[in-house]
């Protein structure tokens, strides 16, 4: 009896078990960013005042908007680069350079980092905003060139011939045609490479002075030190926001192959 | 005039050649050339911007001293285990989302799937301390059981860098696997049933044969970052043991010996790219008949 009903559950308590142990950690880390005790592993009592520090804490402030300024403008530029290579290479022979750019996924992306690094030395470019956009478009377009590529080329190619047939010219064609086509797209993937680049910890580790600290460097450098529970409220808002993204994300990407 | 109107027409003509370079520059400045740097910095005896001070393979003979071999063969370890893991439990789990789950579970639970992969690395590695920590939540667990009488020292151990890669590159391995399985074509599992083979059986030779590309897709996402992983064992391992990622960050950063840091980076690439190659090849040998399908 016991094992005929293991035998039909047990995937479903293996399924469980995982996710258990999925979500087990990150449940500890928010139950303790209310926590009132300053010392993290000992539960005092309930209270808001980690996150109260953390909205008033103009350091963290500071990095949050170097962050938002880093991350929106890699997903600008790996979305104009993109967009403009994917668009008009669809016809010419250009089209084959496009799985070359997996490659930015394909290797380590400690190699990539260190090799923008002394890239960056060996020319004396000065590390700061500029280098680190550089590197997080690079992994911006790894992504949005194979995305942007297959959902354009899922679009029927006979709805852009009769819009040029019409009468409108090609960027007209463009502009109203195919942006709006691609628009599901164009959004998974500029959110993708937004949290990619918020989150990136590797690139902004090697390839970035003192002079641009982002969110994940200011973690990186607190966690160093020791166990804090302003972190821990941190984590908390950066969840929060990454499960919103998440849930813009799927609403779209239903209709866009990611992987 | 004419002129004018000619050279416009030509940049019209090469309207496609103009607009698809940008993105073809900057892969070349930002990825090509800082690749082609860093293995040009391994091979110079000692690096230094103003003197070229001639070429040398005396960084790659250095890193085959056992200290050397041990850090790269305990990250190829690492990294390998980690994969495993993440096959063995991540399979069944992509199997329950794609052929078992109806579709609004599926749903709830892929979103739930999804969300670490958005989540701050540093965030989840950081989450482990609470768990892990001698105050943490399993000595907790154990103490107030009564199983342990002291608490276990758990962190700054192989142990514990091991289930923070597992944990942290686990969903990576699920997604693709689960990709795939979702298109599986059901009707060949329908024969297979209808023809007599047992569940077993039509597991093993159809549905899993199928999902080959899947499991390769998902092995490379997780072994090729796990391989270079430099912060698990920064934050959890304590620094007690040095991987390929963190003797890497050690050269460049620390003891600024960047042609040592190249040539450890140059070899690890390279054992990565062979390990890719491998296997696709030994895939593509043992189940050449899925591409002859297609």
């Amino acid at each position: 009896m016991v094992k005929e009903y293991l035998g039909r559950y047990w995937l479903i308590f293996f399924v469980a078990a995982v996710y258990l142990f999925l979500y087990i950690p990150i449940a500890v880390l928010i139950t303790f960013s209310f926590n009132s005790f300053l010392y993290p592993f000992q539960w005092v009592s309930f209270s808001t005042k980690w996150y109260w520090e953390l909205w008033h804490s103009s350091e963290i402030w500071e990095v949050t908007q170097n962050s938002i300024i880093v991350a929106v403008s890699a997903v600008i530029l790996s979305l104009l680069l993109g967009l403009s290579f994917v668009f008009y290479s669809a016809r010419s022979r250009l089209r084959f350079v496009a799985p070359f750019f997996y490659a930015n996924l394909a290797i380590p992306e400690i190699v990539l980092a260190v090799g923008l690094l002394s890239f960056f030395n060996f020319f004396s470019v000065p590390l700061g905003f500029t280098t680190l956009i550089a590197g997080h478009t690079i992994i911006g377009l790894g992504y949005s060139i194979p995305i942007l590529q297959s959902s354009f080329a899922e679009i029927d190619y006979s709805i852009i011939e009769s819009s040029l047939d019409l009468g409108a010219t090609i960027h007209q064609t463009f502009f109203l045609i195919i942006i709006p086509m691609m628009a599901p797209a164009i959004i998974a993937c500029s959110l993708l490479v937004f949290t990619l680049s918020l989150d990136d910890f590797i690139i902004a580790f090697f390839c970035t002075g003192e002079t641009a600290q982002t969110l994940s460097l200011y973690i990186l450098s607190t966690i160093r030190t020791g166990i804090t529970p302003t972190i821990n409220a941190l984590s908390s808002c950066m969840l929060l926001l990454s499960s919103l993204l998440v849930v813009i994300f799927c609403s779209f990407g239903s209709r866009v192959r990611v992987l | 005039m004419n002129i004018f109107k000619q050279c416009k027409q030509y940049f019209f003509e090469d309207l496609p050649f103009f607009f698809s370079m940008p993105a073809i520059v900057w892969e070349v400045i930002f990825f090509c050339i800082p690749i082609i740097c860093i293995v040009g910095i391994s091979f110079i005896k000692n690096w230094d911007v103003s003197a070229f001070s001639g070429i040398t393979l005396f960084h790659y003979i250095k890193l085959f001293q056992p200290i050397y071999l041990k850090i790269i063969v305990r990250s190829f370890l690492l990294a390998i285990w980690t994969s495993f893991l993440c096959l063995m439990f991540g399979y069944p789990l992509a199997y329950y989302l794609a052929c078992k789950a109806s579709q609004s579970i599926r749903n709830i639970l892929l979103f739930f799937l999804i969300l670490p992969l958005w989540t701050n690395f540093l965030t989840l590695i950081y989450a482990w301390y609470f768990v892990l920590e001698k105050h943490g939540l399993i000595n907790d667990i154990l103490l107030s059981l009564g199983l342990i009488s002291a608490p276990l020292v758990m962190l700054h151990s192989l142990f514990a860098i091991s289930i923070v890669t597992f944990y942290c590159y686990l969903p990576f391995m699920i997604l693709p696997i689960y990709v795939i399985l979702e298109k599986l074509d059901r009707t060949l599992v329908d024969a297979s049933q209808d023809l007599g083979a047992n569940m077993r059986q039509t597991f093993l030779r159809i549905i899993f044969p199928l999902s080959i590309p899947g499991v390769l897709t998902g092995f490379l996402l997780v072994f090729v970052p796990a391989f270079g992983e430099f912060a698990i064992p920064l934050f959890i391992g304590g620094d007690k043991y040095m991987f390929t990622g963190s003797l890497i960050e050690h050269y460049f950063l620390i003891a600024r010996n960047s042609s040592m840091g190249a040539a450890v980076t140059s070899l690890s690439c390279l054992l990565v790219l062979v390990v890719t190659l491998f296997l696709r090849w030994s895939i593509k040998k043992k189940f050449s008949y899925i591409e002859g399908r297609k």
